[in-house]
């Protein structure tokens, strides 16, 4: 390691301190001589809803090959819909939409019955099939929402989603759930999903390009986003949120320079739901993972 | 034959010139030593005392055996003393947080009259997580929340508290809280903050890393304190509670001399007696 990677290293081991979390850092230019950044980045965690982005990913392929319809009609019917906080898992009736539209959805707002239903679609066997072809670890994408949200409700024995999340977080008691654990989960490590994206943006596909849209439309800029307050900086996001565990994998874009790849996973200790200052630690740790890499894309 | 508990007998029976006060020298009766001293002289083969109607007397055999006698008996007692100087006993090195203010000395007392001898160390929750994994310490209080990786830590221990204000009753309106300061437990730190700001209060601290000191601002009137309740009493209602965890190294990395599951118990009984 040279001075500047222990410093970078120290500064992101002291925020994480700081913050009260667990931390799970890589981040990796995208162009010009190879280049990376990672704290424990080979370790393997539970990504909650960061399975959409491999998700994405395979439905984008897939489609290039002809094997799946991009424009084609979707129903979701409210029967049998696990509830979520965001999207289409939000709604009371029936919904029809184009696949391309649910994969939005599933991205921008990460929308729970979008990715059941995009997961529904392809099936687990062809959906790890092609993620271990692509050298990606078995499990990424190990379920859909609903089943992660069921193995939470089992495990802390509540009736819906939101009852399920206020048991998590009870500062008076330690209640854990094994979506916490990277083998009964869907699980990466922070250097296969730069790797991920990385893919992502190389891939000239219409479906490829759909995700990098969605992607810089999410709806929320409080974590990686909130290390880069600049009008003129991109930043395609995608987060992913279970109880104490907060994520955000995204694609940092500054005018003229290389693309780079962040991952920034984290597991808090305090078990409440709202934590703005994590939220603002996952900015921070990404400001000072991406900033030894950037450069002119000349 | 026990050779040393026989020399015993032989050196008493030499001082006292009589079987019954040496008997008595020895905390016996009689008819064991006599039968003590003769097992003795059958075993060496030689006669150790005249016994007649006068008394007892040392053989000329007798006194010449006497000085060697008695340096094994002092040589025993020699080797006794120094394996016991060698043998310190076995301390329970408790870490305490010092966020727990005037209860300290209370849960180490409980501790020491539990009948374990308890070397005590009072510091952050974040340092003592660092012994307790160096193997520094075998069992500590922290505060919750913090980190706790490779660790194995109990439940939460939830502790109320009152406010200790020379300035007025309300933590709405109240001064700044004195508090240890933030580096000991980040999580835990934020967490009051948090729940200040819910209460109406600003929010704002003052941080100070001795119990004494946040005592001291608080008699100034500058600051306030939220004093965990001792044994038994109740705190103000709405006052944030501290929350506890009692922790150990995991079972591998365990003392296997140190009674790990018993402190734990007692610790565990004395924290959540505070009701």
């Amino acid at each position: 390691m040279s001075s500047d990677e222990w410093r970078t290293d120290a500064e992101l081991r002291e925020v994480a301190r700081s913050a009260g979390v667990s931390a799970w850092v890589h981040a990796q230019r995208l162009g010009g001589p190879p280049d990376a950044v990672g704290l424990n980045a080979f370790e393997s965690v539970a990504i909650a809803s960061l399975y959409k982005l491999p998700l994405a990913l395979t439905w984008a392929d897939l489609a290039e090959e002809g094997e799946l319809d991009p424009c084609g009609r979707m129903r979701l019917p409210a029967a049998g819909r696990v509830g979520g906080p965001t999207g289409i898992a939000l709604l009371l009736d029936d919904v029809e939409m184009s696949q391309r539209d649910v994969v939005r959805q599933m991205l921008a707002v990460s929308d729970n019955a979008a990715g059941d239903a995009i997961f529904a679609t392809i099936g687990r066997a062809r959906i790890d099939d092609h993620l271990t072809a692509l050298g990606f670890p078995s499990g990424m994408v190990r379920q859909g929402s609903a089943d992660e949200t069921r193995a939470m409700m089992r495990d802390t024995g509540s009736e819906t989603w939101l009852e399920a999340q206020r048991l998590l977080a009870d500062p008076d008691r330690v209640t854990t759930t094994s979506q916490y654990d990277p083998a009964y989960a869907s699980a990466a490590t922070a250097a296969d999903l730069t790797r991920l994206l990385g893919m992502l943006w190389l891939r000239a596909g219409y479906g490829h390009a759909i995700i990098r849209e969605a992607m810089a439309q999410q709806a929320w800029r409080h974590r990686i986003g909130s290390g880069f307050p600049h009008d003129d900086v991109t930043v395609f996001g995608k987060t992913g949120t279970l109880g104490a565990l907060r994520h955000e994998t995204a694609v940092v874009q500054f005018p003229h320079e290389h693309p780079i790849a962040i991952a920034v996973l984290t597991r808090s200790v305090r078990p409440e739901r709202h934590q703005p200052r994590v939220d603002a630690a996952i900015g921070e740790l990404a400001r000072l993972a991406v900033r030894p890499l950037r450069m002119p894309a000349a | 034959m026990d050779i040393l508990r026989h020399l015993r007998f032989f050196t008493a029976v030499a001082d006292a010139r009589h079987f019954g006060d040496a008997a008595r020298d020895l905390g016996m009766t009689q008819p064991p030593l006599s039968q003590g001293v003769r097992r003795l002289e059958s075993r060496l083969g030689v006669r150790l005392f005249d016994r007649d109607a006068r008394g007892v007397r040392i053989t000329a055999i007798g006194q010449s055996l006497l000085p060697s006698a008695r340096e094994l008996l002092d040589r025993e007692c020699a080797f006794v003393a120094s394996a016991s100087e060698l043998s310190v006993p076995t301390q329970l090195r408790l870490g305490v947080v010092g966020d727990l203010d005037d209860l300290i000395p209370t849960l180490v007392a409980e501790l020491a009259g539990s009948g374990q001898s308890v070397a005590p160390v009072v510091a952050g929750s974040v340092q003592l997580v660092d012994l307790l994994r160096d193997g520094m310490l075998d069992i500590a209080v922290l505060r919750h929340p913090g980190v706790v990786d490779g660790l194995a830590a109990g439940e939460v221990l939830v502790i109320p508290t009152r406010l200790d204000s020379t300035i007025g009753s309300s933590l709405k309106d109240a001064a700044p809280v004195a508090v240890p300061p933030r580096h000991h437990q980040p999580p835990a730190h934020d967490q009051l903050v948090d729940a200040l700001r819910r209460l109406g209060h600003s929010g704002r601290v003052v941080e100070a890393a001795d119990a004494v000191q946040r005592g001291a601002l608080t008699a100034a009137g500058t600051a306030v304190r939220l004093v965990p309740v001792p044994n038994g009493a109740v705190g103000d209602p709405g006052s944030p509670p501290l929350r506890l965890r009692i922790a150990r190294p995991l079972a591998a990395g365990r003392r296997p001399e140190v009674d790990h599951e018993g402190a734990a118990a007692v610790l565990h009984r004395v924290l959540s007696r505070v009701e």
